[in-house]
């Protein structure tokens, strides 16, 4: 089986914001870059069709500066199982929304024949959730989203999505796109040997001109930032009888918030 | 002037609240800006759902019937959806962020090559329409513009309140062309979850146990504090890791994003990671014995206190209110 995992570069999960105000951009300047959380998901399941079929070749792309996205690839990608790994760095790229980014993964996809394509269920930066569906699209593929588990026989995959009160059980063939999000698996961890080893294998970069791609077009912009709207503050209910403590915290979500 | 369609989504017969929530903030818009409020209905062959539609603006319901729309189908639904959309030319398609939202909204974007946003809480007009929504896990909010001929949104469940703004709605019924062989991932089965089980996502009221609880076995607190409440249940990452309960009870960065009118936390610290998934809630209330906690920054309501003690007094207190 071929198989390719696309992965982003995101600020930390810890990343603090704290603006002033409205701002026209943030400063990114300090944010610590890690892989996606949930890509770790993806190459993880890519990693385990791999070592259960024991046969297969696993392509790790990203769309990104190289200088960044690099030491990514090379420890959570190329060091945990991955093959090789195709970098597009184009400068007209940048602040790319997902609709341009699927363009380009799509063109960067459809150089090969791959039999699965998986990506995370969202990317923890602009929290939109679009790429890896906009790709199965764009590459005529079927897709199965949010998946939280999956079984693969032969050609066939069947995968559970979760929905509002239950479980779908989606069936495909492939070629096809899965997004992947927690609770499919538990990424391991790369070990040192692996990582020395992990810039021995072929790393690719290309840009756009390379792909015989014009830099699509965002159809989003975002104008401006702001802040969360704040908080009213705490009303602290003393706690010296937590059984009165309780029916005065009822009392109050009953005749003050009017909640229930 | 905007024409603002709105995807009214069915399961099961059971059409989502959200539904209702996006026409009413369609109206809104709509009364503003001059320009009409549709309805986009999929389903095996019931009625359009016309007052209901009509009760929140709607002027028109546009409804397909097929036995395709049994279930949902991503291909299927996208074919009937982009039909609508290149047959009728709305400005805005409104999709609630569902499961079934989040799924079909980008297949169709991409499809159509249209503008696709997610998750808003806040629409307004400048000029051309303008979004708003939390990225960074909702540590900041980002105003979006989009450009094209059609923008496709997907809105989150209970950002927008009801409006009642009764209208006369009329069904104009639509026939899209299905082509099944371009269907390759199939829903065979749906396995619903226990009666009475509330989805988090959707909840009203959600409760939250965390580390504090201690154990497994004590989770069934939380459960109860919620089924007093009505709510759902929830957890940080820190009790679904331990394995007390499964992660599809998650709510942060890594699990569900949640918006309900209620948040009750308890034994939860309030990590950067936790408040990703719940700090746009309307209303909070943290148990918690540390006064430090980090969470009682973003409370509404607090009580600095042993939960063993305090959930089940308030659990009976919820339910003495709620019995009268
Ligand atoms: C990439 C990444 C993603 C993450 N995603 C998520 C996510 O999606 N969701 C999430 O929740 N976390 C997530 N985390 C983990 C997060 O950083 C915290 O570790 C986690 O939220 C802590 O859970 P907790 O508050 O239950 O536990 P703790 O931080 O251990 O807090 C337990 C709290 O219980 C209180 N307590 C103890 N006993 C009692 C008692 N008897 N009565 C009352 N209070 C008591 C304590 O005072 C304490 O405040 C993520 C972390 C990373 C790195
Ligand atoms: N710049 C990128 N390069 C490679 N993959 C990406 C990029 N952006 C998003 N993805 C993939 O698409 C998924 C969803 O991202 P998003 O739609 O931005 O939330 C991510 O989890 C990645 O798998």
């Amino acid at each position: 089986m071929k198989i390719a995992v696309c992965v982003k570069q995101v600020p930390d999960s810890e990343t603090r914001i704290n603006l002033p105000g409205p701002v026209p951009d943030l400063d990114r300047s300090a944010f610590t870059l890690v892989i996606n959380p949930y890509d770790q998901f993806a190459v993880e399941e890519a990693v385990r069709i791999k070592e259960k079929r024991g046969a297969g070749e696993i392509t790790a792309v990203t769309v990104g500066p190289q200088a960044k996205v690099r030491e990514m690839l090379k420890k959570d990608c190329l060091a945990v199982g991955c093959d090789k790994a195709v970098i597009v760095d184009d400068a007209a790229l940048a602040g790319a929304d997902p609709y341009a980014v699927a363009q380009v993964l799509a063109s960067v996809l459809k150089r090969d024949r791959f039999d699965l394509v998986l990506f995370g269920i969202k990317a923890i930066d602009d929290d939109a959730s679009q790429v890896g569906v906009m790709v199965a699209e764009l590459l005529g593929f079927p897709h199965v989203s949010y998946v939280g588990n999956l079984v693969i026989d032969g050609d066939r995959l069947t995968a559970r999505r979760e929905i509002e009160g239950g479980v779908e059980v989606v069936e495909s063939g492939t070629p096809c796109v899965l997004t992947c999000g927690k609770g499919l698996n538990e990424p391991r961890l790369p070990s040192l040997p692996n990582i020395m080893k992990a810039g021995m294998k072929p790393v690719e970069v290309l840009d756009c001109a390379g792909l015989g791609l014009t830099p699509p077009a965002s159809l989003t912009r975002v104008k401006q930032y702001s802040p969360p709207p704040p908080r009213g503050g705490c009303t602290l209910i003393p706690a010296d009888d937590p059984a009165a403590a309780a029916r005065e915290l009822a009392r109050r979500l009953h005749e003050e918030a009017k909640l229930i | 002037m905007p024409n603002i369609a709105v995807f009214i989504e069915q399961r099961a017969g059971q059409i989502k609240q959200v539904a209702w929530q996006m026409l009413s903030e369609a109206r809104r818009l709509a009364d503003a800006q001059g320009g009409e409020v549709w309805g986009v209905f999929l389903s095996e062959g019931g009625e359009a759902p016309l007052a209901a539609a009509g009760k929140y603006g709607a002027q028109t319901v546009f409804a397909a019937a097929a036995p395709q729309f049994a279930r949902y189908d991503s291909e299927l639904w996208t074919q009937a959806v982009a039909a609508f959309v290149r047959d009728h030319h709305p400005d805005v398609l409104l999709v609630g962020s569902t499961a079934m939202g989040k799924d079909l909204a980008p297949r169709l974007a991409a499809r159509l090559g249209a503008a696709c946003v997610s998750d808003a809480v806040g629409l307004s007009w400048d000029g051309g329409l303008v979004v708003r929504r939390p990225v960074y896990a909702g540590k900041c909010f980002a105003d979006v513009v989009v450009t094209g001929a059609v923008a496709i949104v997907g809105i989150r469940p209970n950002a927008f309140a009801l409006a009642e703004r009764p209208t006369v709605a009329k069904a104009v019924t639509f026939a899209p062309v299905l082509d099944g062989s371009a269907a390759k991932a199939i829903v065979t089965k749906i396995e619903t979850a226990a009666a009475g089980e509330v989805s988090l996502t959707e909840a009203e009221i959600v409760v939250s146990g965390g580390r504090g609880i201690k154990g497994p076995e004590n989770y069934k607190l939380i459960e109860d504090l919620a089924a007093a409440f009505g709510a759902a249940a929830g957890a940080s990452r820190a009790v679904v890791d331990a394995g007390w309960v499964a992660y599809s009870h998650q709510v942060g960065q890594t699990g569900k994003t949640v918006a309900p009118n209620l948040y009750v936390a308890c034994g939860i610290s309030g990590a950067i990671q936790h408040l990703a998934g719940m700090s746009s809630s309307k209303c909070i209330v943290a148990i918690n014995k540390d006064a430090n906690a980090p969470i009682f920054k973003l409370a509404d309501y607090g009580i600095v206190g042993d939960l063993f003690a305090v959930l089940p007094a308030l659990a009976e207190a919820v339910r003495e209110i709620r019995r009268r």
